[in-house]
């Protein structure tokens, strides 16, 4: 007894440090926390929104007729599955609500939408009785009759089409989970970082008691027992409100997150906030607090030693290099994610070590004319903080990068999107051709309306191509076919990767274009000829253009209509307008004249874009704030370090009070000190950060969607974390000067 | 006497300790003139150095009135006492501790370099002031790669590079074994005689401050001549 209250009693004089070390576990289990409860939210949500449309089609009337409760009766009299699913669009915040029917749902063999609890637990999803309600209050309602795909044969006047609430993003979805899990990793490998330097200088400074305690007899594994049963219980106690406060921010965060899931990728949070809190992340955030803290008793004393030798240094920057390559010239992501982290190691390896040297130097070629004197001082002072304060710079460091990195794939990902949503939708309305109408109809009529601005008819389907490639290997595709008749000017400001000249009065001619996708995938070129199958026509065309898109995996060939062979079956038809002279409802009226129905769907392109727009920046306001809030931990891990440790350098400062330096004179070395210590970090984080930027835009990216963004650098924002580090600076700089103005009521020069 | 360098006129201080207030010093009064030495000697805890911090401004007197090199201070304090202490101690007080008087950062040239350019001195005599201590050699390495004797040395050639009028030093061979203390010692008193400034000596040492001119026992309040 009388041992652990000699082996604590360093806490009961500096109760800040025990409660520095606690904060910094509470405050890692929450941000880790929260990511991961929203990662998996996000991914749960995912999984049950495919689980609940998975049937994938819907019942719609051949008359283009919106179906009614009276189609649904007829279509469950005839013995076929289908379920209702009501769609009421409220305006925010209450946002979208669904009304389902259980019962109904049950015939599609599982769960019904919201979950395999067999309840609805509310908003997105209703029961139906409920959604009615809504609708009668005069919200704008829609009603589908989701249908399983065993449904071979339909009464006459009803036809199966794919079910979809909105365009097909999904893989902008699984981009936006692989950015969650990489960014969840990184906040797993900084947080680690700021827990073992935060308790790292509790044992320097206890060093001397446990000498002590090893004079006095006390075995050194008794010692480290001890330390560890410290720490697991410290551990223990600061996970739970760290969990709690995780699943906390995981709920204020998941409000916005959850809109663009469900506007954006069609994806419903059903969960809401966490039912229980994650012990699974709890478990990790134990496992690496004493994984980090206690590692230095599994590392042999020579390896740590050799690791800041210069023979190690040396290995550093080969370990440096090799990382480069590998990311590089990795053919997978598993590569390209190992060789990023070889990098970070490496980069977190070199960093204080190059500060600390760039100091030295700064110092050594210092004039000593004028304050020379003194400005040698506080860079020897400044290559000794990095020194000592190497593990939270590192953890700034990457913290910085990665918020760089982030701000800049989302900037470039916005634009992107936007330029690409704007040339998709460069039309003011779209009209959706209804099933079983015939679009060739509408196409003349639209060719004779006089003061008609540009307009295009749209035909999607499938084509299959086959590539045998130079080693024999069976590339064999159905890919997407997507044809514009005519080639309207509505495509021309289209985003070309590459292109011939001329390429789409190439195209109105009988050559195609294919997408990023396609072009990667079967490294086509340009000016190679595409050899594909449309129906059971072989064709084949010279590729005139590559264009980005984030969307069809599988690929897309475009080709003007003119091309198509008359077996065609087009899998979805619509038509981009612009009205020009006319009035949108009176083309929609000669439309549904020619269609023979009471109305068609129009669809408003502007609106759309802004919504989609608009929806794009929630999607990723998830990302800025897990990424901000990482680098928040890191300065303020970086401010009680730099306290902590500047209690151990204060009289030396007060030295320099005592020699005669005026007290003004003193903070503004120590401002200068911490300003320039924050700030050279700021400086190592940019390359590092611009780095991975481009590893997030040229080879994840690719690799695991087979599009690129392009590579744009924002200074911008590296002015802003500028000024994040001179205010992280100014903050310490106060701190120190607090505690030494408080050293300085004792007035005490005793040493 | 000569010109007094430093004079102390009815100087008390108290403070409060457990709520109880304890006097450390009453009524003290000494002069000192310039080459002079006085030891200040006294059991723990009886004011040795509350006097120096007080002799050098970093404590304020409750009563009496401290005059060094012609400045007088008393026990009120402003902006203007404040500024006018640290430009005394800037260029004409030097104060040696028993450690920690180098700043670990900077090699011990760099140090005596450091503090005479604060006092306002040039640069360039700096190795001169350490070979005149006898540690030249060790110029270049820092205060952790010398012993507690060297970096003794290595605080006088601090004090002396800015040509102090007083010397404040406190137990300055308390961590020092008894010969490198004697060596120690030797190079103060020698050095002290050589630019004529006045010397207080706060020791427990008895045999050390009998090496000085006066003698303060603090536990006596008595001061008088050593001999």
């Amino acid at each position: 007894m009388m041992l652990v209250r000699a082996f604590v009693s360093h806490y009961r004089r500096h109760p800040f440090q025990l409660a520095a070390l606690a904060l910094m576990i509470v405050l890692a289990t929450m941000l880790w926390t929260g990511v991961t409860v929203l990662t998996d939210q996000a991914r749960n949500s995912l999984f049950q929104s495919e689980e609940a449309v998975a049937a994938g089609v819907h019942v719609v009337r051949t008359d283009g007729r919106p179906v009614r409760v009276e189609d649904f009766a007829e279509l469950r009299m005839a013995g076929l599955c289908v379920a209702p699913w009501l769609e009421v669009r409220r305006p925010p915040p209450a946002g979208r609500v669904i009304g389902i029917d259980p019962l109904a749902m049950g015939c599609f063999g599982k769960a019904a939408p919201g979950g395999n609890r067999g309840e609805l637990d509310g908003a997105p999803f209703l029961d139906i009785s409920a959604a009615v309600r809504l609708a009668r209050e005069g919200y704008d309602s829609r009603l589908y009759l989701l249908a399983s795909t065993e449904n071979e044969t339909l009464p006459q006047g009803y036809a199966l089409r794919e079910f979809s609430l909105g365009p097909s993003t999904g893989e902008l979805a699984d981009s936006f989970l692989l950015n969650l899990d990489a960014l969840s990793l990184l906040v797993l490998l900084i947080t680690g970082l700021l827990v073992r330097s935060v308790h790292r200088l509790g044992i320097a400074q206890r060093q001397d008691s446990f000498d002590l305690l090893f004079r006095f007899g006390v075995p050194g594994r008794r010692v480290r027992q001890l330390l560890a049963l410290e720490l697991v219980v410290l551990t223990g106690v600061c996970v739970l409100p760290g969990l709690w406060l995780g699943t906390q921010l995981a709920a204020i965060l998941g409000g916005g997150f959850g809109q663009a899931l469900n506007s954006l990728f069609d994806v419903n949070l059903y969960a809401g906030a966490a039912e229980s809190l994650p012990w699974q992340a709890a478990a990790v955030m134990v496992l690496l607090v004493l994984a980090v803290c206690l590692v230095d008793w599994l590392v042999p004393r020579r390896w740590q030693r050799a690791v800041s030798s210069a023979r190690g240094r040396l290995l550093a920057v080969l370990v440096l290099f090799a990382g480069l390559a590998g990311v590089a010239l990795a053919p997978d992501l598993a590569g390209v994610f190992a060789g990023t982290a070889v990098v970070f190691v490496a980069a977190g390896w070199l960093t204080p070590g190059l500060l600390a040297l760039s100091a030295q130097k700064l110092s050594d070629g210092t004039d000593l004319d004028g304050s020379g004197p003194l400005t040698r001082w506080r860079r020897r002072e400044l290559a000794v903080m990095f020194g000592h304060l190497a593990l939270p710079v590192v953890a700034l460091q990457f913290a910085m990068a990665t918020v760089l990195a982030v701000q800049a794939l989302v900037t470039t990902f916005e634009s992107t999107f936007d330029d690409w949503l704007a040339q998709r939708l460069e039309a003011e309305f779209y009209v959706e051709v209804p099933a079983g109408a015939d679009a060739g109809l509408a196409a003349e009529r639209l060719q004779n309306l006089e003061g008609i601005g540009p307009w295009h008819r749209v035909t999607r389907g499938e084509a299959v191509i086959s590539d045998e490639g130079a080693a024999g290997e069976d590339k064999t595709a159905v890919v997407d076919l997507f044809a514009l008749t005519p080639v309207s000017e509505l495509v021309v400001d289209w985003t070309l990767l590459a292109s011939m000249e001329r390429p789409w009065q190439r195209l109105a001619q009988g050559a195609v274009m294919v997408n990023e996708q396609l072009a990667r995938r079967h490294q086509l070129e340009l000016g190679d000829t595409l050899e594909f199958r449309v129906a059971d026509t072989e064709m084949g065309a010279n590729i005139v253009a590559v264009y980005a898109d984030y969307g069809r995996p599988a690929g897309e060939i475009l080709v003007s209509g003119s091309a198509l062979p008359e077996d065609f079956s087009a899998r979805f038809e619509s038509f981009s307008v612009n009205p020009g002279e006319w009035a949108m409802a009176e083309i929609s009226e000669q439309l549904a004249d020619v269609w023979n129905v009471s109305d068609v769907t129009v669809r408003d392109n502007a609106s759309i874009h802004a919504l989609a727009s608009q929806v794009f920046g929630q999607t990723f306001l998830l990302t800025r704030a897990i990424s901000l809030l990482t680098l928040v931990l890191a300065a303020v891990a970086l401010l009680i370090m730099s306290w902590v440790f500047f209690s151990t350098r204060a009289w030396y400062f007060r030295l320099l009070g005592i020699w005669g330096l005026p007290a003004g004179a003193i903070h503004h070395q120590l401002r200068r000190l911490s300003v320039t210590l924050t700030l050279a970090v700021t400086i190592t984080a940019i390359p590092l950060g611009i780095w991975l930027t481009w590893v997030l835009v040229s080879r994840i990216n690719p690799l695991a969607f087979g599009w690129s963004l392009p590579m744009d650098l924002y200074p911008l924002f590296w002015l802003e974390l500028g000024l994040i580090a001179v205010v992280t600076g100014l903050v310490v700089a106060y701190l120190m000067r607090w505690q030494l103005v408080q050293r300085e009521n004792g007035k005490q020069v005793k040493s | 006497m000569a010109d007094p360098v430093l004079v102390v006129e009815r100087l008390s201080k108290r403070f409060s300790s457990g709520g109880q207030p304890v006097t450390v010093l009453t009524d003290l009064s000494f002069n000192l003139a310039k080459g002079e030495s006085l030891a200040v000697v006294g059991r723990s805890g009886s004011g040795k150095s509350t006097l120096l911090n007080l002799l050098c401004g970093l404590q304020v007197p409750d009563k009496g009135n401290i005059t060094v090199t012609g400045e007088s201070f008393s026990e009120s304090v402003n902006s203007d006492s404040d500024a006018r202490w640290t430009e005394l101690r800037r260029r004409s007080i030097g104060v040696v501790f028993q450690q920690a008087n180098l700043m670990p950062a900077l090699s011990l040239e760099d140090n005596v370099r450091l503090r005479s350019h604060l006092a306002g001195h040039a640069a360039g005599h700096e190795r001169g002031w350490l070979e005149r201590l006898g540690i030249g050699a060790e110029a270049d390495r820092y205060p952790d790669q010398v012993s507690g004797g060297q970096a003794q040395r290595a605080a006088l050639a601090m004090v002396f590079a800015m040509a102090p009028a007083v010397i404040l030093a406190d137990e300055p061979t308390g961590s020092l074994d008894r010969n490198t203390a004697d060596e120690v010692a030797d190079c103060l008193f020698a050095m002290q005689r050589d630019s004529g400034c006045a010397l207080v000596l706060a020791t427990h040492d008895r045999e050390l401050a009998s090496r000085c001119d006066h003698l303060l026992d603090l536990s006596a309040l008595h001061l008088g001549g050593t001999d």
